[in-house]
């Protein structure tokens, strides 16, 4: 479960075109980075994967369901965490069985559950203004999972945080990652972190924008970072898509 | 720029205070004694601190001469308080889901917005002489509520026109309906807003029942009495009455904002 395939999608705003005419199909399970120069369409992208925004023009499937309205298999995890300030964590990750009407005991079963795979155990009646970034994100990962998505979308998850907090994230990451195996589209700025996280990396063209190159990434997990493989690989991404980021500033 | 309030600032603001009476008490004083005198003011007239305290302590309870009853300080605070409650009640029951749907509608923001900004400009004291003869009772609790509602509607609006847009796409991912984006997302957002309205409404409403009681005469309420006192030529209840009432203006106050400090913890 999780297979998404997006067809002839294109976004229009006002004349601008955000994205033109995408193909893109994501394996059941798989991790794929999403990589392009700012501004070529890959929050729009995720967006219209979540249904929080929809196609001028193409379609998405996710199962073979076609994507109308807001989606709610996807979980989705912001740059800037979002969470809901007036909620304590174990509160923040019940969001979501909570809307769905969960019974109480089942609700807490549920939070518990993720409280302890993302490791914050202790932290469960702390408000979001307690924790540092990296709590706060490891919250809004737990919460996407409580809602039992078939699909995770994560806008620049990392972003936000330090680079050695940002390491330490990548390989919690994979962890949960691995623990409960759900497809992953993952929006980036850092080829480094698309090398260490995906299956397969997807640079996008300037706008508007496309697929432009998919690179596959089947080193063996856990990696290394500095590994001659991995070099390799970042050198190739990081051609594709500096010509892209020339293309994009040039315009 | 704030820091927290410590043994220091207590002080100064004890100090403060003290000093004032001790000024009032020396200007009536000096008054008094024609030494000096303030031009086109009859200090003279004015209680001192002490007459004040006197007045306030003999006129604390009610008592009676023979048949005859009269209200207690405390009775005029209790009968003004109810009726900055029952004011209170209504002007939030209505303000609050009136801010919502205006905040949160266009539409209902469109056909509303009109009506607010006119009214919300006509103060509480210009509705009395309406109030006097179209309700046969109850009167100062409707001025109550005409003080006490715009600011409950403006500040509900303003709370719920803060609502992190973000907020409602994560709720929205996670499988939040309509309606439960407006409770669990954006009434919490607006929650602190609404209670600031609260008490911003109180200050007004309080404001607005002095003022209400003035001339909505019933035989109980702190306007009723200041009024009175007045009339009497009972300087020193007069001004005890005014001094209660900026106490009890500023318990309100206070005590709102304990609440506050106690029930919406997820702010720092």
């Amino acid at each position: 479960m999780g297979r998404l395939v997006l067809k002839n999608v294109s976004r229009r705003f006002n004349g601008v075109i955000a994205i033109s005419d995408l193909n893109l199909e994501l394996k059941d399970g798989e991790f794929m980075c999403l990589l392009g120069p700012s501004g070529c369409g890959k929050t729009t992208l995720l967006r219209l994967v979540a249904g929080l925004d929809a196609p001028t023009e193409g379609e998405l499937f996710l199962d073979g369901k076609k994507i109308e309205g807001v989606n709610k298999e996807c979980g989705f995890v912001f740059q800037e965490y979002v969470l809901f300030p007036w909620r304590t964590v174990k509160g923040n990750i019940e969001f979501g069985p909570e809307v769905r009407m969960d019974g109480k005991e089942e609700r807490e079963k549920i939070a518990q559950h993720y409280i302890d795979l993302v490791g914050l155990r202790g932290f469960e009646d702390h408000y979001p203004h307690e924790l540092s970034g990296g709590m706060k994100q490891r919250v809004g990962i737990a919460r996407a999972y409580a809602n039992d998505p078939k699909l995770l979308l994560m806008d620049e998850p990392f972003g936000a945080l330090d680079a050695q907090t940002r390491n330490l994230m990548q390989t919690e990451l994979l962890r949960i990652w691995e623990t409960e195996h759900i497809s992953a589209l993952f929006v980036t700025h850092s080829v480094d972190e698309a090398v260490y996280l995906s299956d397969r990396v997807v640079v996008m063209s300037a706008r508007p924008g496309t697929v432009k190159e998919i690179f596959r990434n089947d080193l063996p997990r856990p990696r290394v970072r500095t590994s001659q493989e991995a070099n390799a690989l970042r050198d190739a991404i990081l051609r594709s898509l500096g010509a892209e980021i020339k293309r994009a500033q040039s315009k | 720029m704030k820091k927290g309030y410590g043994r220091k600032e207590f002080i100064i603001n004890i100090l403060s205070l003290v000093l004032l009476v001790i000024l009032w008490h020396v200007l009536i004083t000096l008054a008094r004694n024609d030494i000096f005198n303030a031009p086109f003011i009859r200090l003279k007239d004015v209680p001192t601190p002490l007459e004040t305290m006197n007045a306030f302590a003999g006129s604390l309870f009610a008592q009676t001469y023979g048949p005859a009853l009269t209200y207690g300080i405390v009775d005029h605070v209790q009968a003004s308080l109810e009726r900055v409650i029952q004011g209170g009640i209504i002007a939030f029951i209505i303000g609050v889901p009136t801010g919502i749907g205006v905040g949160y509608s266009k539409l209902i923001s469109n056909i509303l917005n009109p009506v607010i900004e006119i009214v919300r400009n006509m103060p509480p004291m210009a509705w009395i002489p309406l109030a006097i003869f179209i309700f046969v009772a109850g009167g100062s609790i409707f001025i109550v509520f005409i003080g006490m509602v715009f600011p409950i509607i403006l500040n509900t609006v303003h709370g719920v026109r803060s609502t992190d847009v973000r907020l409602i796409d994560a709720a929205k991912t996670l499988g939040a309906s309509e309606a439960q984006v407006v409770t669990k997302v954006v009434i919490p957002t607006a929650f602190p807003s609404i209670i600031a309205g609260l008490r911003i409404g109180l200050g007004v409403g309080w404001m607005a029942i002095v003022a209400a009681e003035m001339v909505i005469r019933s035989p109980v309420g702190l306007g009723y009495f200041i009024w009175n006192m007045g009339d009497l030529g009972r300087y020193a209840e007069m001004v005890a009455g005014m001094l209660v009432i900026g106490v009890v203006g500023y318990i309100m106050n206070i005590t709102i904002l304990l609440l506050q400090k106690r029930f919406i913890r997820w702010v720092d």
